[in-house]
């Protein structure tokens, strides 16, 4: 089967996936912030990895600035997750979590990988635990994660990846966004997932049509 | 049937693995302390285990880290530290006091929420890596990518910066001031008749004015001021913060001083003086090269109006087309 | 004679999922709309006596619709199933006359109970 393709069912079914997990991990961020989070709905599409780079600053606004971290995760699905942050929200950050006076750049960063690591963990644990609910596709449905690292501050969403580095062909690129209204605050935790991990969310996604 | 085991695996790995591992309850009283935690802090699981860590370790960042744990407990998550924005949690020596060249041993910790039956966290368990390997390579790297960049920014005669670090500046500054509004200015100042000092004297002694004038300048800068060479007997400076009024007054500050001394080479006196052309960042310029631009036609109004003097770029200089 | 309700959700598959979860000796009839123009369009034809709503969907999200059923003398009654777990989310659908609210993924027990108390079954 071509890479690129997801059935109308698959990929529907695959959208409804993320949006539970991606629910969850809105609710992590409100806990952690302490203000009502909006969700948006999430976006799916699988790119060529050449592609990647404008796939990416077509979701996040083309000239806007945003700071990035990314996160490893491996075991029953294997990929990488990027959250991209507006760049008004890092300075709302700080404010939000109750830190007062400067942080000074080494705690702006050390915030934004903590907001980063909430919602990667949180999201995808919620995908791990309808997976094991619901489907019993290739062992048991858990993951670890990497620490989270700082990707780059400041550039434009565009600059975020070199795709000549990618070694993958194909990439799943999952979509949510988070914000807070008033505080100019918008995080998107993207999903990416290489061309194998793209045939095992296939089979986990046709394991959980068939359950319905 | 199998033996019974003379140990218990999972314990004898945790108390024995070359990695940190403690875990602590709701109250921060800590419930398991391995051997490379005893090692390192000098202090038995017996004398610690049932005692709230903040008292075992007073030394710890009890605000941040109780936050830190508290998020766990709270969000049923893994969260991270790493030596780049805390150097260590725990104090430790390391293991290369001859050849590390750090007094500390740089940790990264994971903590893990320890989940019960019901799926909530009851207990969070820290694992503290040694990164300081990791750590002093990184910041040699980082250092010697900083001298490189730094020599590649900087002119080798004067030590000043060079033109590809000013357009490089000049680029950040414009962008800065668009962002977040403020005003900046830039001068563009020549040693005038330059080329007589060299044939006149010879290069030793222009290479000497260069430095001496550079000098001269660099002692009235402040510390946000940024001069550089832009080539030759041309210099530019790029003042943060100062609007074209204050930045005039500046160079004519520096004019007069420099025509008021001249530069001694070996024993002879030689007269130097500055043509000066400033202009500031306006927000309907289209970009920062309108700032070279300006300054320059401002300069050059400066040299054919006689020389050692400072001119304010104004619009009608343009069209008076005072280049000689 | 059944009792039209209407299922809201832009997911096909979380339509399906929360119509297979529903008690089977329950008689109904069944309508899906999957945004929440449409779903207003079913409210008006008489086939949302009971309303299973989600929140976050494009064109018109759950919000929207609650709003608008309010404006037109709400005549259903509101189920908001919702990936949307924040407190805050519960009490503004709630607020905005939702009658419960079930969390995703949903499940034929916790459906089952909410439409026992809410007396609707």
């Amino acid at each position: 089967m071509n890479p690129s393709m997801l059935t109308t069912d698959q990929r529907d079914a695959l959208q409804e996936l993320t949006n539970i997990a991606m629910g969850q991990a809105g609710a992590s961020l409100a806990t952690l912030l302490d203000e009502f989070v909006d969700l948006s709905v999430p976006r799916i599409r699988i790119v060529e990895v050449a592609d990647l780079p404008a796939a990416l600053a077509e979701l996040v606004g083309k000239n806007n600035l945003v700071s990035a971290a990314r996160q490893s995760f491996y075991g029953h699905l294997r990929g990488e997750a990027i959250v991209i942050f507006g760049e008004p929200g890092c300075q709302a950050l700080a404010d939000l979590m109750g830190f007062e006076g400067d942080l000074g750049e080494q705690g702006e960063t050390e915030l934004l990988l903590d907001v980063a690591n909430v919602l990667c963990g949180a999201c995808l644990g919620g995908m791990m635990e309808q997976i094991r609910n619901f489907t019993d596709t290739g062992g048991p449905a858990e993951l670890s994660f990497s620490m989270p690292s700082l990707m780059a501050r400041q550039v434009t969403a565009g600059q975020l990846i070199d795709s000549k580095r990618v070694q993958w062909s194909h990439a799943l690129l999952l979509e949510v966004n988070f914000t807070i209204k008033n505080r100019d605050f918008i995080a998107h935790l993207t999903m990416l997932m290489p061309e194998e991990g793209i045939d095992k969310i296939r089979a986990i996604v046709d394991e959980f049509l068939e359950a319905f | 049937m199998n033996a019974p085991p003379l140990f218990n695996l999972a314990e004898t790995v945790v108390k024995w693995v070359d990695v940190g591992i403690f875990v602590l309850n709701k109250n921060f009283e800590v419930q398991l302390w391995n051997n490379f935690m005893a090692h390192h802090s000098g202090r038995l699981a017996e004398e610690v285990v049932g005692k709230s860590l903040f008292e075992a370790f007073p030394d710890l960042p009890k605000p941040w880290f109780t936050k830190k744990v508290n998020s766990v407990f709270l969000l049923n998550n893994f969260a991270f530290i790493s030596w780049e924005h805390r150097p260590y949690l725990f104090r430790f020596a390391h293991n290369r006091p001859i050849t590390g060249g750090a007094d500390h041993m740089y940790q990264n910790c994971m903590l893990l929420p320890l989940k019960a039956e019901h799926g909530k966290a009851e207990a969070v368990c820290v694992v503290v890596f040694d990164a300081t390997d990791t750590a002093i390579a990184q910041n040699l790297l980082k250092e010697a990518l900083e001298t490189i960049s730094e020599i590649s920014n900087r002119d080798g005669l004067t030590g000043i910066y060079n033109r590809r670090y000013l357009e490089n500046r000049l680029s950040s500054e414009f962008d800065r001031a668009r962002r977040y509004g403020g005003t900046f200015s830039m001068i563009l100042f020549d040693l005038d008749h330059f080329k007589k000092v060299n044939d006149t004297y010879g290069h030793l002694a222009g290479d000497k004015v260069l430095v001496e004038i550079t000098r001269r300048v660099k002692e009235k800068l402040r510390s946000s001021d940024v001069i550089g060479r832009y080539g030759g007997e041309e210099f530019v400076l790029i003042l943060p913060q100062t609007p074209l009024d204050g930045a005039h007054q500046f160079g004519e500050r520096l004019r007069q001083m420099i025509a008021a001394e001249p530069v001694i080479f070996n024993d002879i006196s030689i007269p130097v003086t500055i043509s000066m052309g400033a202009t500031e960042y306006r927000a309907d310029m289209p970009g920062y090269a309108a700032l070279t631009h300006q300054s320059d036609v401002a300069l050059y109004v400066s040299k054919g109006a006689g020389r050692n003097r400072m001119t304010c770029y104004a619009p009608e200089l343009e069209a008076a087309d005072a280049k000689p | 004679m059944s009792l039209p309700i209407l299922v809201v959700d832009d997911s096909a598959m979380a339509r399906k999922m929360l119509i297979k979860s529903l008690p089977p000796e329950w008689d109904v009839e069944i309508s899906q709309a999957g945004n929440g123009k449409e779903a207003m369009e079913a409210y008006r034809a008489g086939k949302a006596a009971v309303m299973f709503l989600d929140l976050t969907m494009p064109e018109m999200d759950g919000f929207q619709v609650l709003e608008a059923l309010r404006q037109e003398d709400l005549n259903s009654m509101v189920i908001v199933v919702s990936a949307d777990i924040q407190p805050v989310a519960q009490e503004r659908a709630m607020a905005m006359g939702a009658i419960a609210f079930v969390k995703k993924p949903v499940s034929p027990d916790m459906l089952n109970s909410v439409l026992k108390q809410y007396g609707v079954i």
